[in-house]
């Protein structure tokens, strides 16, 4: 009787760290990921799968790439995390080349998951740490994250205050009375652009610049003649270049029916470094800087 | 094959007419809306109609009329009424040649479409070969069953490869997307006249041949026995069926319904002889793929539908409506 009670006070103990926290009294070294999970370790993380590209970017950044035990297949940045091993991610992320690595902690974005597959980590021992920027405040966040995770918080806060500065000493500023126009995929594939809520977004806002389309909600497809109607001073494409036939800068500037734009008769057309500016990593200030570039000069 | 006292089977000058009238009220519409709305008296000055919109609203009407007659041709040929450039894997096929230029950037330089048109005619045609053969194989007569089980084989086939493609060159994945909803947007003269050369030679192989699809489609014997020459007649037709297939797709990548729906609507309206029903039906699939391609542009502003998905939407449920309306009038 007596070991029934038990069993029951156990279970109910039990339902309750279920409906809260993931055990957050076990240990003494916690952090607490970007949708509120709490997480526990012994100590700093030395043992990392990390499936997003932002994500290893901002683990290097910190100096603690030597951490990544695995990373997802698109990660492409720095060189280094090249030679660290692949594992499948997005829709397709293969658990079992996950466990195989033997990671304490593996840190993914919320659209990259299921229930199924964090209890099915968790069930092996592994740790999932949620990281979601969806706009600059968010990269702070991410990179405060992370760098607790691996117990270098000092060089968090480092890299997040260069980065603030970076943003924030600049020469000169729009009255946003100038509008720029985000391209992510050229004419020939339907033209998608950048609206609000986008990194791209936000970093033309920080530069005074109103983004054209700031009344288009994230990526969506546009209107060719809304982009000529709507005559942009700025022009920037994402576009990749593959070495063949004209650059995407060209491209634009010869499209028909365009040459009567502001942007175009001016020349101020440029093809931003897609992942820069899209990627939720300390290389949004690069773009940064290299946008204010096009936009003021040097 | 019943002629009635001598006189014409096809339309009447007076429905080509009104047909043509239609047509071009349409036309005029579609160019006068738009995402922009642009002042009646700069109509003929304006960038924006000039050099997007016009160009764009040419390029839908004849791919309209081309899925159109495609569709009407094969549905008469195969006598299936499910027989469409898609079920035959000419598209799918077509696709696959363009998505390739994509994933593996074949362009030709200051022809942005070049590339991936070429492949998509190539492609169309070597499915088609791919198709005959097989069904030859199988069996010498190339019946008509034979031909749409290999076709929709060889369409899975297709696809599936597209995927696998998608899978591996994840960087062109939404340009791949693109390509299967289909877009007709950054439409150019340049395609438009591409378009209205291979229509008119197309149109002019198929048209020229509706006595012998009025035979294919009570049957094959029956055109044997009339003396139609089955096999060669087969063969041209699809030759002509593939090219303006391959044609349309790599411009406007696979629309569908447009090819499947509108010869069925037509049929139902002016009955099966395909001396009215190929005419026509080039007329009534310009004018719906103008019409969705208008609901496509402005429902949205300042944002875009690709066409494929409003004319799935209105096709289905048009056709729906004209399928009950025709059976119930049979019934009472």
């Amino acid at each position: 009787m007596k070991k029934n009670i038990i069993i029951v006070l156990l279970l109910c103990a039990l339902l309750l760290c279920g409906c809260g926290k993931n055990e957050p009294a076990q240990s003494g070294y916690t952090v607490t990921d970007m949708t509120d999970r709490v997480i526990s370790l012994d100590a700093p993380a030395t043992r990392i799968v990390a499936l997003s590209a932002s994500d290893c970017e901002i683990l290097f950044a910190l100096g603690a790439g030597d951490t990544l035990v695995g990373r997802g297949e698109y990660c492409d940045y720095p060189e280094a995390v090249e030679s660290v091993p692949s594992v499948q991610s997005g829709y397709e992320t293969n658990l079992e080349q996950i466990i195989g690595l033997e990671p304490q902690v593996v840190i993914m974005t919320k659209m990259g998951q299921t229930v199924e597959q964090v209890e099915a980590l968790s069930n092996a021992g592994i740790a999932v740490v949620v990281s979601d920027a969806q706009d600059i405040d968010g990269v702070y966040r991410s990179i405060a994250l992370i760098g607790s995770l691996v117990g270098k918080s000092a060089q968090a806060d480092a890299l997040c205050k260069s980065m603030k500065s970076s943003f924030e000493n600049i020469d000169s500023k729009g009255d946003g009375t100038e509008t720029i126009y985000f391209e992510v995929s050229p004419l020939e594939y339907g033209l998608w652009t950048a609206g609000s809520g986008t990194f791209m977004d936000e970093l033309a806002s920080l530069m005074g610049l109103k983004n054209a389309f700031s009344d288009v909600v994230g990526w969506a497809e546009i209107s060719q003649e809304q982009v000529i109607a709507r005559n942009p001073d700025y022009i920037v494409t994402i576009a990749m270049y593959y070495g063949e036939g004209a650059t995407p800068v060209d491209e634009i500037m010869a499209r028909a029916g365009w040459q009567d734009m502001t942007a175009i008769k001016n020349g101020k057309v440029f093809n931003a470094d897609s992942n820069e500016i899209s990627r939720p990593s300390p290389r949004l200030v690069n773009a940064f800087e290299s946008l204010y570039e096009f936009v003021y000069g040097a | 094959m019943e002629h009635k006292g001598g006189k014409k089977e096809g339309l009447s000058v007076l429905t080509y007419i009104a047909l043509s009238v239609f047509t071009l009220v349409t036309m005029l519409l579609c160019v006068c809306l738009g995402s922009v709305s642009v002042p009646p008296d700069e109509l003929l000055s304006s960038s924006i109609i000039l050099n997007v919109r016009l160009p764009r609203v040419l390029c839908v009407a004849l791919s309209g009329a081309s899925l159109s007659l495609c569709g009407a041709a094969m549905q008469g040929l195969l006598k299936n009424p499910l027989a469409d450039g898609s079920t035959l894997g000419v598209s799918s096929g077509a696709s696959l040649g363009a998505v390739l230029a994509i994933t593996l950037s074949i362009s030709i330089p200051s022809l942005p479409f070049a590339g991936t048109m070429v492949m998509a005619v190539l492609f169309a045609f070597l499915s088609l070969i791919i198709i005959l053969s097989l069904a030859y194989k199988l069996d010498c007569s190339l019946a008509t069953n034979t031909i749409i089980l290999i076709g929709i084989i060889f369409s899975m086939f297709a696809s599936s490869m597209i995927s696998l493609m998608m899978y591996f060159s994840s960087d062109r994945l939404r340009d791949i997307t693109r390509w299967t909803m289909g877009t007709l947007s950054g439409s150019s003269y340049t395609n438009a006249l591409v378009l209205l050369v291979t229509l008119a030679l197309c149109a002019a192989v198929i048209l020229s041949r509706a006595s012998e699809l009025n035979a294919f489609a009570i049957g094959e014997d029956n055109a044997r026995h009339i003396g139609v020459n089955v096999r060669r007649e087969r063969l041209i037709i699809l030759i002509a069926v593939s090219v303006l297939i391959g044609v349309c797709v790599s411009v406007g990548g696979t629309i569908a319904f447009v090819g499947l729906v509108i010869p069925h609507m037509v049929r139902l309206i002016l009955g099966p002889n395909h001396k009215k029903l190929l005419a026509a039906s080039m007329y009534c699939g310009a004018c719906f793929l103008m019409l969705a391609d208008l609901v496509a542009r402005v429902i949205v502003s300042p944002l875009e539908l690709p066409v494929g998905v409003v004319t799935s939407l209105i096709g289905a449920v048009v056709f729906v409506f004209i399928f009950f309306r025709s059976v119930r009038s049979r019934h009472a």
